[in-house]
């Protein structure tokens, strides 16, 4: 859905983009993560064409996006972390003004989508009446008109209570289940991405760390629990056999590389200890995000 | 799609509160001068100028003599500030507010959209200036009733009188042709908004572009090429007045402001075209 190929952005002298390469597929969701200034906002500025590169080629649906802009964003949809509209007008007004830039939208379809956000029964009403959580429902009502193919989304739920936040989740999510919509989401929560995401890149210093499906992160690491009865005896084999790199008191373990986790079962169930949990150790996200920024390698 | 861009861009002026200031403050000022008029001393030294020059004071001192009074006497301080405050903040308020970076999430080209501003802009001042014409118009005629006009301008060269209806056809003339003129205010605040600044600053700065041009054009020293400045074409609706109607020296003007209008507003545009819009 979105090809990104050898992206540069400067602002003067300092380097925001230095020459990525991104693709995401259609139908996925997809995070784009980093600290202030990694450049995913400045990735997202060039998708729609906010922001002039300085190199490189993107393409949106299979269209270049930097040549032929309106026929790429003819499908496309965007959100921003403050969303701005115009206070002095109705939710419907706005909605009306925006999607026009797109194409004519029909009335039923406006209220359909008002629907779909939640927000039928206040779409008259002036925006500078709405408190923050309508305000970021309008703006994801405005990025669902006329009918978009993808959905680009900056801190989705920046600011909103924890009932707003299950329930902006809830839609895109329901949107990419039911509507086979792509979604390039750009936040800060961890936890967010987590619950969301079906692939994600890490951004540092303009450059792409990581790029992948969230289910091939590499996570484990080699570490695994092994707790077996009596306790002390599963080190002291694993050590025998020459398995053990690294050790965290009783239980836990590095193994070394191309040992299994089932490897280390067997050997001691044949040793005669008893089993009582071995599993690996899974990194959650915010470890392996804080690992590969603050690693500096690329993955 | 400009079609559909220019109808919004006017919905969200005539929603704006900011937008109706402008009529307002005329309407007040309109008022304010007929108090003014009232004064003994004031109407003693209009009766005094028409009759010292064999016009009788009844039939001259009529509801379209106070019009081109009021219109003379305001448009160019006010009008300028009206028609600056709205064209300085039509690109410059939107990308301040973040709304613009909105507008250019769709799939609209920028030409196209500042085109729709402009058009806009346009319609504003236009329907602003024809306001002014006709409110002072209505004052006038409330204040004084119906009668011939007389038009003196030192400054222009003008000295005129019409009778009543041929005088009336010349006034809505001289609106038209001031309607036209002040879009040389809308397009310097134009372009100034297509700038990378605030709201306020591109206001002043259209302001402050206009006065020191009727400065330097009124500065004895700039005599012999008073022809160059803007504000020296701007003030051509007054020769409308003129026993004959100069049409050359209008069409001549005009043309002059059009050319000088279209290449401000390209200015901004090309500016604009490559400016990175940041949140």
């Amino acid at each position: 859905m979105i090809e990104i190929r050898g992206l540069v952005k400067r602002y003067g002298a300092r380097l925001a983009v230095a020459g990525i390469d991104l693709v995401v597929p259609r139908g996925r969701i997809f995070g784009l993560l980093g600290h202030n200034g990694a450049g995913k906002s400045t990735t997202i500025g060039c998708l729609l064409g906010h922001l002039f590169p300085d190199g490189g080629a993107l393409r949106v649906g299979g269209v270049d996006a930097l040549a032929e802009r309106r026929r790429a964003l003819a499908r496309v949809g965007a959100i921003f972390e403050t969303p701005a509209f115009y206070d002095y007008l109705s939710g419907y007004r706005n909605l009306r003004i925006f999607a026009e830039c797109t194409a004519p939208v029909s009335d039923a379809r406006l209220m359909e989508v008002a629907g779909i956000v939640g927000l039928a029964d206040r779409i008259r009403d002036r925006v500078g009446k709405y408190s923050h959580g309508m305000r970021q429902r309008l703006a994801l009502g405005q990025a669902l008109l006329p009918d978009p193919e993808l959905l680009i989304v900056d801190e989705p739920t920046d600011g909103l209570d924890p009932e707003g936040i299950h329930e902006i989740r809830s839609l895109l999510l329901r949107l990419n289940r039911e509507h086979g919509l792509t979604l390039l989401l750009s936040s800060h929560l961890l936890s967010e991405v987590e619950l969301l995401c079906t692939d994600i890149a890490v951004m540092r210093e303009g450059r792409v760390l990581y790029s992948g499906p969230m289910a091939d992160l590499p996570r484990t690491e080699g570490w695994i629990v092994l707790r077996a009865d009596p306790p002390g005896r599963a080190a002291d084999l694993l050590l025998g056999r020459g398995w053990l790199e690294e050790r965290r008191g009783e239980d836990r373990f590095r193994l070394r590389a191309g040992v299994s986790v089932a490897d280390a079962v067997g050997a001691a169930v044949a040793d005669g200890l008893r089993v009582e949990a071995a599993h690996p150790i899974e990194m959650t996200l915010e470890e392996f995000y804080l690992q590969t920024v603050h690693g500096g390698g690329d993955a | 799609m400009l079609r559909r861009l220019y109808a919004n861009e006017l919905l969200k002026l005539v929603a704006r509160k900011r937008s109706h200031i402008g009529f307002g403050a005329f309407v007040a000022l309109e008022v304010a001068f007929l108090a003014l008029l009232h004064l003994p001393r004031v109407r003693a030294a209009i009766e005094k100028l028409l009759t010292r020059n064999g016009l009788p004071v009844e039939q001259y001192f009529s509801g379209t003599t106070v019009a081109v009074m009021i219109v003379a006497l305001t448009i160019l301080f006010l009008g300028a500030l009206f028609i600056a405050l709205v064209a300085g903040d039509i690109v410059a308020k939107e990308a301040e507010d973040g709304t613009l970076r909105m507008l250019l999430c769709r799939p609209v080209a920028r030409p196209e959209l500042l085109a729709a501003k402009a058009l806009a802009c346009a319609t504003y001042s236009c329907a602003l200036i024809l306001f002014i014409g006709a409110s002072a118009l209505a004052m006038g005629m409330a204040y004084r009733g119906w009668g011939s006009l007389f038009v003196f301008s030192p400054a222009e060269g003008v000295f005129a009188f019409h009778a009543p209806w041929p005088g009336l056809g010349r006034y809505a003339l001289a609106m038209l042709t001031l309607a036209l003129t002040t879009q040389t205010f809308t397009a310097v605040g134009f372009m100034f908004s297509c700038f990378n600044m605030k709201p306020a600053a591109a206001t002043i700065l259209t302001l402050s572009a206009c006065f020191i041009d009727l400065l330097l054009r009124m500065t004895p020293y700039f005599e012999s090429i008073r022809e160059w400045f803007l504000t020296h074409h701007m003030a051509v609706w007054i020769h409308v007045f003129e026993p004959h109607v100069p049409w050359a020296r209008i069409a001549e003007a005009t043309v002059f402001l059009l050319a000088w209008d279209l290449t401000f507003v390209a200015v901004g545009i090309a500016h604009f075209m490559r400016r990175d819009i940041r949140g």
